[in-house]
């Protein structure tokens, strides 16, 4: 197993936001997490990379126990957060966002070759190296994020909401990438219900409401699931 | 006439570019940390004492040479240490910003009593850094200016290439930024803050030994330093470096022609004035986003 996640438990300030939380992933899977917003999908993917400090339980990938790693560690390690509000940093340049997604010492070894694969896979980024991250469209920063998450060489990719403030004809778009980037074999977790290409590439489902893990199973157990399908797929 | 104002055009330039070399230092930790440093003052005091140690108390030979050669890693030490131990574990409490103003405020205090119990009240002088004057046609300079000026521009050109051409630098922009961005793609946010807090540490402490070496080193230096500092930041816009050396040199220019033809007394309040009614109109500064 790629990622194991154990009895998680999570905090924000005094909110007690995950309550024993237990995923998992296996290598070029896809895992799909649905819930209600402010039930803990974030926060989940913030804890894997070290961006949560009050946090108990067993968090391990490639058999290496990382809850108590830095995240700076944790992205060195082969995981990145690719955030819902994207982070990007404004005042520079998309080229610069790019150099700075391949901040981690294993990034920096790969940082031609994942060039070349980013500006293969984002071309219109390619066309505008030199603008700056905060005059870029919605659409165009979320790619500027999904890019520079590239850039840091990861195998495992956390990433968070890609359809946020994006039209739909983009998130069609953003589907089409993220089937590319696991055909590439990079492993998914992903927090997203507003795409049905998305739920479509799941090897598997999880719901979390209120801080527990109420759903797990495979694409075709989450389809015949008819109280699911209504609440968190609108279908 | 027109010489005179040359003159003055230079002094303004002079005092300019050591206001943009200490004020750029204050700008850089708060852009960074967005927390206010107010013992900035008192490591400019400490760079004149560590000189005056250096060359007066110890009489340790190379002079000037040996000053900057130890001073530089003095301070980057001191401002290192002081921020591991002292301001980073503020950064797990709430209103961390606020707690860090606080915490600096008695820093500067505990400094300037520091130097006061162990030094004296009295003015310390320093040697020279060169003596003579040196005439490029009617224009008669004194050396040590030259000396400051070119050290100072030294200084600050390292310091805009360091920020603009080294991985260090482009991830002290990064935090500065965005510091949730910057902790994503794996920078060290908290070895970020203690390197700027260093840096700027040395630069106000050469700030402080360049100006201790013409005027005096002074117990009670740093309060003025810190005014001139902060007014600097503000008006630049606070956090902006390109701001800030823009507002130095305006500043040192405004001084140098209100202390010449209006009188000394008066440059404090043109300065003061200059900044009331920039922020009236524009209140994150020159440059400040808002």
């Amino acid at each position: 197993m790629m990622l194991n996640i154990e009895n998680l438990n999570a905090y924000y300030g005094q909110a007690h936001v995950l309550k024993d939380v237990s995923i998992s992933a296996n290598e070029g899977e896809v895992v799909v997490m649905l819930g209600p917003n402010g039930h803990g999908k974030s926060t989940l993917l913030k804890s894997l990379c070290g961006m949560v400090d009050k946090k108990q339980g067993r968090i391990s990938y490639k058999d290496k126990d990382i809850i108590k790693l830095s995240s700076e560690k944790i992205v060195n390690m082969g995981i990145t957060y690719i955030a819902e509000n994207r982070e990007l940093f404004p005042y520079m340049t998309v080229m610069e966002n790019l150099k700075l997604g391949a901040y981690a010492k294993n990034a920096r070894k790969h940082e031609k070759e994942n060039l070349d694969k980013v500006f293969s896979l984002f071309p219109r980024l390619a066309q505008r190296k030199k603008q700056y991250a905060s005059t870029m469209s919605g659409g165009e920063a979320k790619m500027l994020a999904i890019a520079r998450g590239l850039m840091s060489n990861a195998d495992f990719l956390a990433i968070d909401e890609p359809s946020l403030g994006l039209q739909p004809n983009l998130r069609m778009e953003v589907a089409k990438i993220i089937k590319e980037i696991n055909n590439q074999g990079k492993t998914i977790l992903v927090v997203e219900q507003n795409i049905p290409e998305i739920i479509d590439l799941a090897d598997k489902l999880y719901v979390l409401e209120e801080g527990h893990i109420t759903f797990e199973g495979s694409n075709d157990e989450a389809m015949s699931n008819q109280n699911l399908k209504e609440i968190f797929l609108g279908m | 006439m027109l010489i005179e104002i040359i003159d003055v055009i230079i002094s303004g330039l002079l005092n300019g570019s050591v206001y943009a070399l200490m004020a750029i230092g204050l700008a850089l930790v708060y852009g960074v940390t967005k927390a206010f440093n107010f013992a900035y003052g008192s490591f400019y005091t400490m760079g004149g004492y560590f000189a005056w140690v250096i060359l007066v108390q110890m009489e340790i030979p190379g002079g000037y040479y040996t000053v900057f050669l130890t001073a530089i890693p003095f301070l980057f030490i001191v401002g290192f240490l002081l921020e591991k131990f002292l301001v980073a574990p503020l950064r797990k409490r709430d209103d961390w910003q606020m707690k860090a103003m606080m915490l600096t405020l008695g820093l500067a205090l505990f400094l300037d009593i520091g130097y006061m119990a162990s030094f004296g009240p009295r003015l310390k002088s320093l040697p020279d850094i060169v003596e003579g004057t040196l005439e490029i046609g009617p224009l008669v300079f004194m050396k040590q200016d030259l000396v400051i000026f070119v050290l100072s521009i030294t200084g600050l050109l390292c310091f805009a290439w360091l920020l603009n051409n080294t991985r260090v630098g482009m991830a002290v922009q990064a935090v500065a930024q965005n510091p949730a961005g910057a902790q994503i793609v794996g920078i060290p946010k908290e070895r970020v803050f203690a390197a700027t807090f260093a840096i700027s540490t040395i630069m106000v402490g050469i700030g402080g030994i360049l100006l201790s070496q013409k005027n005096f080193v002074n117990p009670q230096a740093s309060t003025g330093i810190m005014i001139k500092a902060w007014v600097i930041t503000a008006f630049g816009g606070m956090g902006s470096i390109k701001g800030s050396l823009y507002a130095a040199l305006i500043i040192g220019m405004l001084e140098a022609f209100v202390g010449y033809y209006l009188g000394m007394i008066h440059i404090d309040i043109a300065v003061l004035t200059l900044l009331l009614i920039t922020l009236a109109f524009r209140p994150q500064g020159l440059m400040g986003r808002e």
